[in-house]
């Protein structure tokens, strides 16, 4: 949810800023989109899809999150040179190596969780169990690279509670960046073209 | 009924392809963060 508002909010930003400027908006030149579409196919089926994510064993869905992720990684390898996409490149290695790390789930500690869920649900959950869609709940003592794991909180007072990692941060960052500030087009002068 | 035809097709002439490629970029970029990030928030939890 607030990586999708990251992306509608690159995009307004990037609608005012050309109409500001006087020219029309620029889509991201985005190659190899098939890519991104095989790659998140997995995804979709062990996460996402009501009929069939409850369907697969937990070392199923780990995996398809893994080389979901790698390829969706090479997709943004492709798309380097587009601006914004180098930060997103980052938050999805910081992801990608915090999941690898911990059985292929992103980890997220009891105290964390805590602001997520009531104490009596969150009883429900061991630790090493999966908790949501793509986390893991582990202590942090037992957590590798704990600092890129999902542990930063909005305030207490903030309505929409929500944890997030470090990649995230970055992921978000990168879609923003990338739809607010397209390039601008090329305009021909008389003393050649200028960008 | 021939005028909503009509005014159907002059509707589909304004989509031109800037808008088809802004919508396939935008629905590539919901799956590449969708896909990548992992934040959670207290309604996926027990899904």
């Amino acid at each position: 949810m607030i990586l999708l508002l990251a992306l509608a909010a690159g995009l307004l930003t990037g609608l005012v800023w050309a109409r500001w400027r006087g020219y029309p908006y620029q889509t991201p030149e985005l190659q190899h989109l098939w890519l991104v579409i095989v790659a998140f196919l997995p995804q979709l089926v062990v996460i996402y899809l009501p009929i069939t994510r409850e369907n697969f064993p937990e070392w199923l869905v780990a995996g398809c999150l893994l080389v979901s992720q790698i390829m969706l990684l090479g997709f943004a390898w492709l798309n380097r040179r587009i601006s914004g996409m180098t930060i997103l490149i980052c938050g999805v290695a910081l992801n990608l190596a915090v999941m690898a790390a911990n059985s292929g789930f992103m980890p997220i500690n009891p105290q964390t969780a805590s602001r997520l869920v009531s104490e009596d649900r969150l009883l429900d959950f061991h630790p090493g169990s999966r908790f949501g869609t793509k986390d893991i709940l582990l202590h942090p003592q037992d957590t590798r690279f704990e600092w890129l794991a999902d542990r930063f909180l909005p305030p207490v007072w903030f309505p929409y509670q929500v944890a997030f990692s470090l990649g995230d941060v970055l992921i978000a960052l990168g879609a923003f960046w990338m739809l607010a500030k397209p390039a601008a087009p090329l305009q021909i002068t008389n003393r050649g073209i200028r960008i | 009924m021939k005028n909503k035809l009509a005014l159907l097709a002059l509707s589909a002439q304004k989509i031109n392809r800037q808008h088809v490629q802004l919508v396939f970029v935008l629905v590539s970029l919901a799956m590449l963060v969708l896909g990548t990030g992992a934040p959670l928030d207290g309604g996926g939890v027990g899904r």
